[in-house]
């Protein structure tokens, strides 16, 4: 038989623990919630964050007491790469992680977001989409980028020009963000310089989910003598605004990729978009006046 | 897609005339898929004539007929005829440059060079170019420090200084190997010059010509020369004199230096330990050099070897003088090469004056120009911008045409020189607003200042960039 002092002592120690546990599940139960509320509240507040891609990568340096950081910052210049970002034992500082997740969430956002119709309607471009329906399918379905509906090329022939010198067009390709950031001042550059020329140039329009060949498909349907797509190259670490100029003379669906002609890095950290315009209009003419683009191209 | 651009150098200094010719290589080193960028990869020195001594009529004039001479016979030597050269420099260098013929010289000179070879001088441009040709902005660059660069020639010392490759800072003494020439090696003064006499006198020597100095009296004086020249980098307290030996403004000093180089004729007798007679050549020279050697301060500096000595200012002219424009340009190939063109530049702030305000700036600079200078051909130069848009290309365009407004009928190119890469938009810009047809040069990358005039040569590279010659044509001592 238990003796009562037992029983005693047994319920006392029960009871005992039953209330420390209750305090400890307070306890755990106030902190995460006075935690959610202030990480809600500075949620709120996001304006006041500083934005780690405010400064470009070229200039971020990381390296506590370096011997001579001028030097270092100068040979910096010259690459994107992450060089000068410093660790914490094997692993990246909190700083210089952030920062690489913020450029990888720039990448992202300039793949799926799209081309703002104010910007479109700025530029007085209409708008056609090819055979994708959504950005996923965009992804998954290369070969869809690349054609149109009937539907589609019977807008494109009834609002264009037929049969010009010139055929430009924009199109979102892999970074929306690129065209946002370039299209407002390239468009009229390369326009500038292929008027001086004396080039007659057909109606500029949109297209969305686009890919590069595309192009050939607009050059057949609108017969243009030379097509040229400017359009949003894959997003890196290293900026979301790229874009890519193609340019083809005498464009055919199927045709080789080396007929055509292309400048890439066109952004305010690489080429700039004006003088990339200026450029691209000289390389039209050379094209009109060679009857050649690509590697048959001689410049 | 390699190219040679084959290049003159021709040195005319103080005590020694010399020549080399040298092949530039360019390239586009950018890739297929971008815009061309045409670089000068690879520079080689392919032929270096005789070292000859600067024939002289008389202590203030230049024997431009021996000059000359000495110039055809290296080109036969070589086996260059001169049709082949593309580019280059000839430059009066030290006290040659103050002889009263001297301006003569280098425009009958460069006549005779080449094509486009120039006539260039100045005492920051030969400090710029013998401390290029020494090898210290590479070293600069390379070690990512600071190296002065001391070029003690016959009658001058051209002191540069380069920071990771940049040149920060130059100047220039009256300090020099033949400040003093004897007529025999019994120390017979034959010459010496004003600022030597002045130093001596702050010594107490007594310089006349046709009596004879002590070696004593010699060494004195090298001694204090030497010790000038540490003056003149701080490494030891400054005097009065210093001021005295400077040609123009002193060092600004602002940064450490790192290394020390010495180039030039004097830079060889520095750490001789050959037993060449000390008057061999009837001057003071070896006996500086060696004073040079020997000085405590030497002690806390450290010195490295330059890898061109007396040759440095002639490689300098001949490998350092050309420059290539940016790659995307608007040029008019008809009227090229064009040479000696002066440059007008607009400072910051005018640069950031917009539409009326800037054309009414830019056509009065134009008119105080046309004043100053009694010619009407000039390139307006600025920085330009970084980034910019397409609206700010159009109001440029149009405010440096209507600045140049009353001089469009007149027959000289609208030349325009840009730092910021965006020369081929502003000249189609400049193109699409003028009304009437007119010649359009503008070209970018390339840095200049009030002050200097530009060669433009004939373009390169399929006509994707020019090579420009950044000069001094004042002999301004």
């Amino acid at each position: 038989m238990i003796s009562e002092e037992v029983i005693k002592d047994m319920v006392q120690q029960i009871v005992e623990k039953m209330v420390i546990d209750k305090k400890q599940r307070d306890v755990e139960n106030n902190l995460p919630k006075t935690n959610v509320n202030k990480q809600s509240m500075e949620c709120v507040n996001d304006e006041k964050l500083k934005d780690l891609t405010a400064i470009q990568i070229q200039d971020y340096f990381a390296v506590p007491d370096p011997d001579n950081k001028e030097a270092y910052l100068e040979l910096k210049q010259n690459t994107p790469a992450r060089v000068g970002i410093w660790r914490t034992g094997p692993r990246y500082p909190t700083n210089t992680l952030l920062r690489f997740r913020a450029d990888h969430a720039v990448a992202m956002d300039a793949v799926f977001t799209y081309v703002s119709e104010e910007l479109l309607e700025e530029m007085g471009l209409f708008s056609v989409s090819t055979l994708c329906r959504d950005k996923d399918e965009y992804m998954t379905r290369p070969d869809l980028g690349r054609k149109f509906s009937q539907e589609s090329i019977e807008t494109i022939k009834e609002k264009c020009i037929k049969s010009p010198q010139v055929q430009i067009y924009v199109s979102d390709g892999l970074s929306s963000t690129a065209i946002e950031a370039n299209i407002k001042d390239i468009l009229p550059s390369i326009m500038q310089g292929l008027k001086n020329y004396g080039l007659k140039v057909g109606t500029p329009f949109f297209v969305s989910h686009g890919r590069v060949p595309a192009m050939d498909v607009i050059s057949e349907v609108l017969d243009a003598e030379v097509t040229v797509v400017l359009i949003g190259e894959r997003p890196g670490l290293a900026t979301g605004e790229s874009m890519s100029c193609y340019m083809a003379y005498g464009g055919k669906v199927g045709m080789p990729e080396s007929r055509r002609t292309v400048i890439s890095n066109i952004h305010r950290g690489g080429t700039s978009a004006t003088e990339a315009g200026a450029h691209i209009a000289e390389i039209v003419k050379e094209m009109i006046e060679q009857k050649a683009s690509g590697l048959e191209l001689k410049l | 897609m390699r190219e040679n651009v084959l290049s003159v150098g021709i040195d005319i200094g103080t005590s020694t005339t010399q020549l080399v010719f040298s092949r530039l290589t360019i390239e586009n080193t950018a890739s297929i898929m971008s815009i061309p960028k045409i670089q000068i990869i690879d520079k080689e020195v392919v032929y270096r004539s005789d070292i000859h001594f600067t024939p002289l009529l008389s202590e203030t004039k230049i024997n431009g007929e021996a000059i000359r001479k000495i110039i055809e016979l290296e080109y036969i030597k070589a086996d260059i005829p001169f049709e082949k050269i593309d580019t280059g420099a000839v430059i009066i260098t030290g006290e040659t440059a103050r002889k009263e013929n001297a301006n003569e010289i280098l425009s009958t000179l460069s006549g005779l060079a080449g094509d486009f070879v120039v006539a260039a001088a100045g005492p920051d441009l030969e400090s710029i170019i013998a401390g290029k040709g020494a090898g210290a902005g590479k070293l600069s660059k390379e070690k990512s420090c600071t190296v002065v660069n001391l070029d003690i020639g016959g009658g001058t010392t051209n002191i540069a200084i380069f920071k990771n490759g940049e040149v920060v800072d130059t100047a220039c003494l009256d300090i020099g190997g033949r400040l003093i020439k004897f007529e025999d090696d019994q120390l017979k003064v034959a010459y010496a010059s004003k600022k030597i006499k002045l130093l001596a006198k702050d010594i107490g020597v007594k310089i006349q010509i046709g009596k004879s100095l002590s070696l004593d009296e010699v060494e004195l004086m090298c001694k204090r020369m030497a010790d000038i020249l540490a003056e003149s980098l701080g490494i030891i307290p400054q005097t009065p004199l210093l001021q005295e030996m400077l040609t123009g403004t002193p060092l600004k000093l602002k940064q450490k230096i790192d290394y020390i180089s010495f180039s030039g004729g004097v830079a060889d007798c520095i750490n001789s330990k050959d037993s060449t007679p000390p008057f061999k050549y009837c001057d003071i020279g070896i006996i500086l050099g060696k004073s040079i050697g020997s000085s405590s301060w030497l002690e806390g500096s450290r010195v490295i070897q330059a890898s061109e000595t007396i040759g440095a200012t002639v490689v300098g002219a001949g490998t350092h003088t050309t420059e290539i424009s940016g790659s995307t340009i608007t040029i008019e190939s008809s009227i090229l090469p064009m040479k000696n063109i002066p440059i007008l530049r607009l400072n910051q702030e005018e640069e950031e004056l917009v539409n009326d305000q800037l054309s009414c700036k830019i056509a009065e600079k134009l008119d105080w120009f046309r004043l100053e200078n009694g010619q009407q051909l000039v390139a307006l130069a600025m920085k330009g911008f970084k980034n910019p848009n397409f609206h700010q290309i159009q109001q440029l365009a149009k405010a440096i045409i209507k600045g140049f407004e009353s001089k469009l009928e007149e027959k000289e190119p609208l030349i325009i020189v840009v730092e910021n890469d965006m020369a081929k938009v502003l000249g189609q810009g400049i193109l699409a607003h003028l009304i009437d047809k007119k010649d359009v040069i503008c070209i970018d990358s390339i840095k200049v200042d009030n002050g200097d005039y530009i060669d433009i040569g004939k373009p390169l590279a399929n006509g994707k960039v020019v090579p420009v010659i950044i000069k001094t044509l004042v002999l301004n001592y």
